[in-house]
């Protein structure tokens, strides 16, 4: 017999010539197993179950007399048509080891997946004789790898959804970049461009393939090779230092000569577009053309309207000069005002001018070294000559000489005190302090008159801006203090004012002594 | 009384007036020319002891003009007082080698002063 064999071959040995004891030991040992097994006669039709242990019978809900002779099909029920099953088969009629999973049903009809080990017996004679079933039950880990699945495709689905939304965002962007009218790149820390937007194409007449990828500065004919701007850019990853409107005037190709304002920044991100530059490039030039028009335009209607103005001031001055000896001091009255308002009239031309220079940032400085206080002295005199009423007086001196615009700052001061004088009718006195504070020189003009509210205050600077009650009392048309404080701007020095209601106002402006290294225009 | 020549160039008839009023009182004898092109050969004529010069005008402009005299060996040291509205004026006139310059408009004495400097 073949069990006795196996027996003799010193596998089992448990109790020595007892088979029935060590049957019965089996028995039980297959009956602890917490695997379901059985075991089928391949002999006999439709191979039955011919044993199962109670670890099966536990399993499938079935008692052992509802199991044997039943073939193994009955735990799935009406639930035919796995794949398992077509697999099953097959290792059956070949005599085949095979593992599946496969769905199985309790006599209650409860599902549980069931992983199933089939194993053949061959009989001597080569034919398969039994196959042995193993089963265990792995609902649970089934389960979880369903729960698994299922978060994962709901994670996969929220992956898409957000990959969605961004790519929206993306697109939407990208439409702004693709639509301002200002041309947009990014160079990455080796200056080569990695994007361009549509404006950028446009404008130079480029496309996208020659300039992504290409060296900033081996675009086009080298129109970026600048020295200065390899400085500025290069500065930008360590400082951060943006660079501000940096004007490039070059014969580009395909599209000319024009004038180009640079703006670059370091993109802050962190992670891939780290330490990026972004570039924007403006087409200046019709702007500074007609810039230059208008500036060119009033240029030449100051200068007419002088014209005229300069020969009637010859025929009132000559009058002055030979008025006949019996005037009355009414018709001596009538000429000087005659030729103040004709002063006034000379000073708005020459305003509108200045104001039209400041705005396009075209007011031309000659900065020369003068003695400051000279200056203060003439100017003071100047206006003295022309004021009856109020006393000017000089305190304090500099001493120095300072790297300025004469004329512009004599403006500036001739400015201060004819406010002065007129928003301090009632008063006497205007006081001049020059000083030298530090490397600066400081000049305060100090009246005791109207003064000014601390919200006008804060406005007096502007353009056209005349402080709310002054307008009926007191003509002009308020761009005198914003063309005196841009002068000083220009200088490098602060304007500024002190005031109190009633009291009185100080304006007070300071000049650098040393000029600054960079200052020219 | 001297016999000394002041021509006196600005396309600006209003202005030419003025001033050849603004000289009778003075002991110089005034040329007023209008016409820029005409300075030369009146320079060349007249031999004018000054020149009050104004820089815009039409066709030959007063720094232009003023250059050639410049060149011009018998004219280099001749003075040439520049009279002009434009803002720019002080600096072109003295880069085209003006001896003075007085802005537009302008204070009589101011102008006497200059004028009465340069012909002592």
């Amino acid at each position: 017999m073949d069990i006795l064999n196996k027996f003799d071959n010193g596998e089992f040995a448990f109790s020595k010539d007892d088979i029935k004891a060590d049957f019965k030991l089996l028995t039980r040992a297959l009956d602890a197993s917490y695997s379901g097994i059985i075991i089928t006669d391949n002999l006999l039709p439709d191979n039955p179950i011919i044993y199962c242990n109670e670890a099966f019978e536990k399993m499938s809900g079935y008692r052992r007399s509802e199991i044997i002779g039943h073939n193994c099909r009955f735990l799935q029920g009406a639930d035919r048509s796995q794949r398992a099953r077509a697999i099953i088969r097959e290792a059956v009629a070949n005599g085949e080891v095979c593992t599946v999973d496969i769905r199985n049903y309790r006599k209650n009809g409860d599902l549980f997946w069931n992983e199933l080990f089939i194993s053949p017996i061959v009989g001597d004679d080569g034919k398969v004789t039994n196959f042995i079933g193993v089963q265990n039950d792995i609902t649970r880990r089934k389960k979880s790898e369903q729960d698994l699945r299922a978060q994962k495709d709901l994670m996969e689905k929220q992956v898409l959804e957000r990959t969605k939304d961004l790519k929206e965002s993306q697109e939407f962007l990208y439409s702004i970049i693709q639509t301002v009218r200002e041309s947009l790149i990014v160079i990455d820390p080796d200056f080569k461009v990695v994007s361009a937007n549509d404006h950028f194409l446009k404008t130079f007449k480029v496309s996208l393939e020659e300039t992504v990828g290409t060296g900033l500065y081996e675009l086009g004919n080298h129109q970026w090779d600048i020295p200065q701007l390899r400085k500025l850019l290069t500065d930008i990853l360590p400082t951060n230092n943006p660079v501000e409107d940096f004007e490039v005037e070059h014969d580009f190709p395909h599209i000319g000569r024009k004038l180009m304002l640079l703006n670059a920044h370091r993109i802050e991100l962190e992670g891939q577009y780290k330490d990026q530059i972004l570039l924007a490039i403006e087409d200046i030039t019709e702007r500074r053309e007609i810039e230059r028009r208008k500036d060119d335009f009033l240029s030449i209607a100051s200068h007419e309207l002088k014209t005229p103005l300069t020969t009637i001031k010859g025929y009132v001055q000559a009058m002055e000069r030979m008025v006949p000896k019996d005037s009355g001091a009414r018709f001596l009255g009538f000429l000087s005002k005659t030729a103040k308002y004709l002063d006034r009239l000379n000073n708005l031309i020459a305003e509108l001018l200045d104001v039209s220079r400041i705005q396009t940032g075209n007011l031309k400085l000659h900065k020369v070294p003068f003695d400051f206080d000279k200056m203060v002295k003439e100017t003071v005199e100047a206006i003295q000559t022309a004021t009856q009423n109020h006393n000017i007086i000089i305190e304090g001196f500099s001493g120095v000489q300072v790297p300025a615009d004469e004329s512009h700052i004599a403006q500036v001061l001739t400015n201060l005190l004819s406010n002065a004088i007129k928003y301090a009718p009632e008063s006497g006195q205007v006081h001049v302090y020059i000083s030298k504070v530090s490397n600066y020189v400081k000049l305060s003009v100090t009246d005791s008159g109207i003064g000014i509210s601390p919200e006008d205050q804060k406005k007096i600077f502007e353009r056209f801006y005349r402080a709310g009650d002054i307008q009926q009392r007191f003509p002009g048309m308020g761009i005198g203090l914003y063309i005196c404080e841009q002068i000083i701007k220009n200088h490098d020095g602060t304007l500024w004012v002190e005031s109190e209601k009633e009291k009185g106002s100080t304006f007070s402006f300071t000049l650098p002594i040393q000029a600054k290294e960079d200052n020219e225009q | 009384m001297s016999n000394k020549k002041i021509l006196i160039c600005d396309d600006d008839e209003g202005i030419l007036d003025m001033l050849e009023m603004v000289f009778e009182d003075s002991p110089y004898t005034v040329i007023p020319e209008k016409n820029s092109l005409n300075i030369k050969s009146i320079v060349e004529r007249e031999s004018p002891d000054l020149i009050l010069l104004d820089l815009w005008m039409p066709v030959l402009s007063g720094d232009q003009l003023l250059r050639t005299l410049r060149k011009n060996p018998s004219t280099i040291g001749l003075p040439v007082i520049v009279i002009s509205a434009s803002r720019e004026g002080r600096q072109i006139a003295y880069d085209a080698g003006a001896t003075g310059f007085i802005a537009k408009p302008f204070d009589f004495s101011e102008l006497m002063g200059m004028v009465d400097g340069l012909m002592a």
